[in-house]
């Protein structure tokens, strides 16, 4: 049986931010994607996600389990490319 | 001329924490002059660095003027490095800049590398940041990897010359940025021909973020106690910053394969007859090569090809998906063998006296995965 964990995910802006409640076998690539799916982030950029609470970046097959802890903020932040 | 060097840096020497004995002995190599490849080597040149080698393929356009402060009117049409690194030499006299015209794959060997403190990648894509970084993991060099956009700028350390089991920059990076990469490429491994590079528009205050921190990043400025990889990212506009650490991903496909530091051999690319090997066996040796090439050229239509001598066993990126016509019919229906993985025989019977078009070869031997460093006599 699958483990729920109760997290904040928002943007590098913090212009988008919700509250969920993420299976806890969830990757960091499953939740970047469901941001950019759910949130209409512009899909031509790349995104990383960090949690803030913790201070470490997620590599994209993290899953929540060892990744956060019940409240933790996991931001999604943009790769970025140009030089 | 010592006295005016002395007091150049005196307010340097107020600093308790700088050491301008350290930075004048630094020396950093720039990869891309662009945007904020001027903010870095302004920068670096100002803090009088021992020595800059500022490595570009590219010339200036007129849209570059916007962002870089190093450069000028007169300036388009030349070479970015050229024009980067002359401009620079003249903030200080003292500091040794040296412009590397080329793609930075061609013109920068590990040994180079290994010479420098650091090497700051400042380019514009995700492909040649992959390639920088491998080189930095092999050499044992600290990375810094820049990035912005028109808001954000992002600043990355990865110090692979003091702490060889950090993560790399592949350990965070999305599925998506190997996307972009393949994006480049037909499905056969060819260059497109008629790829549309996306644009992404940036200004000089994202990048003059970037080049600052960037160059603070290379110098080891800061405390003692960071001493992993680690990301900073910037929102230009509304001044808020995070930094977080980046931890090593077991299965990265960029550092997994070195669960030691490779150990670098520097080696003649000339391959011996297989008569003159000593063991036999190692002519079976698995070789994954820096490069991948052309194994086979040949039509399935009308079978091998004249003109296959003037592509097999060459650098496949030296060619794009054109080759995948025929020149006899005129078909789309060659087939292009393209590998990188090599045994010591193959690559013995394939060139013989004859360097092999790469810069380097990895072997997995028992001991851990040795780098055969094959840059001195590589054909340009």
């Amino acid at each position: 049986m699958s483990q729920e964990i109760k997290l904040y995910v928002r943007t590098a802006d913090q212009t988008r931010r919700a509250e969920l409640d993420l299976d806890a076998s969830s990757t960091g690539a499953d939740i970047i994607q469901a941001a950019v799916d759910n949130w209409a982030l512009p899909a031509d950029t790349d995104y990383t996600l960090v949690n803030t609470t913790t201070g470490k970046a997620l590599a994209p097959g993290d899953d929540l389990s060892k990744a956060a802890r019940p409240g933790d903020v996991l931001e999604v932040q943009p790769v970025l490319v140009a030089g | 001329m010592d006295m005016l060097r002395n007091q150049r840096y005196r307010r340097h020497d107020l600093i308790d924490w700088f050491s301008q004995e350290e930075v004048s002995a630094a020396r950093i190599a720039v990869v891309g002059a662009g945007a904020v490849g001027n903010e870095v080597v302004k920068n670096l040149a100002l803090l009088g660095v021992g020595a800059i080698d500022v490595y570009d393929f590219d010339v200036v356009e007129p849209h570059n003027l916007t962002r870089g402060v190093l450069l000028r009117e007169g300036d388009v049409g030349r070479n970015k490095a050229e024009a980067v690194a002359e401009r620079a030499a003249a903030l200080d006299p003292n500091v040794r800049i040296r412009a590397v015209p080329g793609d930075f794959w061609r013109t920068l060997g590990i040994r180079a590398l290994q010479d420098c403190t650091c090497a700051i990648s400042a380019v514009d894509n995700f492909e040649a940041r992959l390639k920088l970084n491998q080189l930095c993991l092999l050499a044992g060099v600290d990375l810094v990897n820049t990035g912005l956009d028109s808001r954000w700028a992002s600043v990355e350390s990865y110090p692979y010359g003091s702490a060889p089991d950090v993560a790399c920059y592949e350990c965070t990076l999305p599925d998506s940025a190997y996307g972009r990469v393949a994006e480049r490429y037909s499905c056969g491994g060819l260059r497109k021909r008629a790829l549309v590079e996306r644009r992404i528009p940036t200004t000089t205050v994202t990048a003059s973020v970037a080049g600052a921190l960037a160059a603070s990043a290379a110098l080891r400025f800061g405390p003692e106690t960071t001493t992993g990889s680690r990301r900073t990212l910037v929102d230009t506009l509304g001044g808020a910053a995070t930094t977080v650490s980046i931890p090593r991903r077991a299965e990265c496909p960029g550092c997994a394969a070195y669960v030691t530091p490779p150990r670098v051999v520097r080696t003649r690319n000339r391959w011996l007859p297989p008569s003159t090997v000593a063991d036999p066996s190692l002519l079976t040796l698995p070789l994954r090569l820096s490069d991948a090439l052309i194994a086979s050229w040949e039509c399935v239509a009308c079978g091998p090809l004249e003109a296959a001598d003037r592509y097999v066993n060459q650098r496949a990126d030296a060619f794009d998906d054109s080759i995948a016509t025929c020149p006899s019919c005129n078909a789309p229906s060659v087939r292009v063998e393209i590998r990188d993985a090599f045994t010591l025989g193959e690559l013995v019977e394939r060139y013989g006296p004859r360097p092999a078009p790469v810069k380097f070869a990895l072997a997995d031997l028992e001991s851990g995965t040795v780098c055969f460093d094959l840059d001195e006599d590589r054909p340009s």
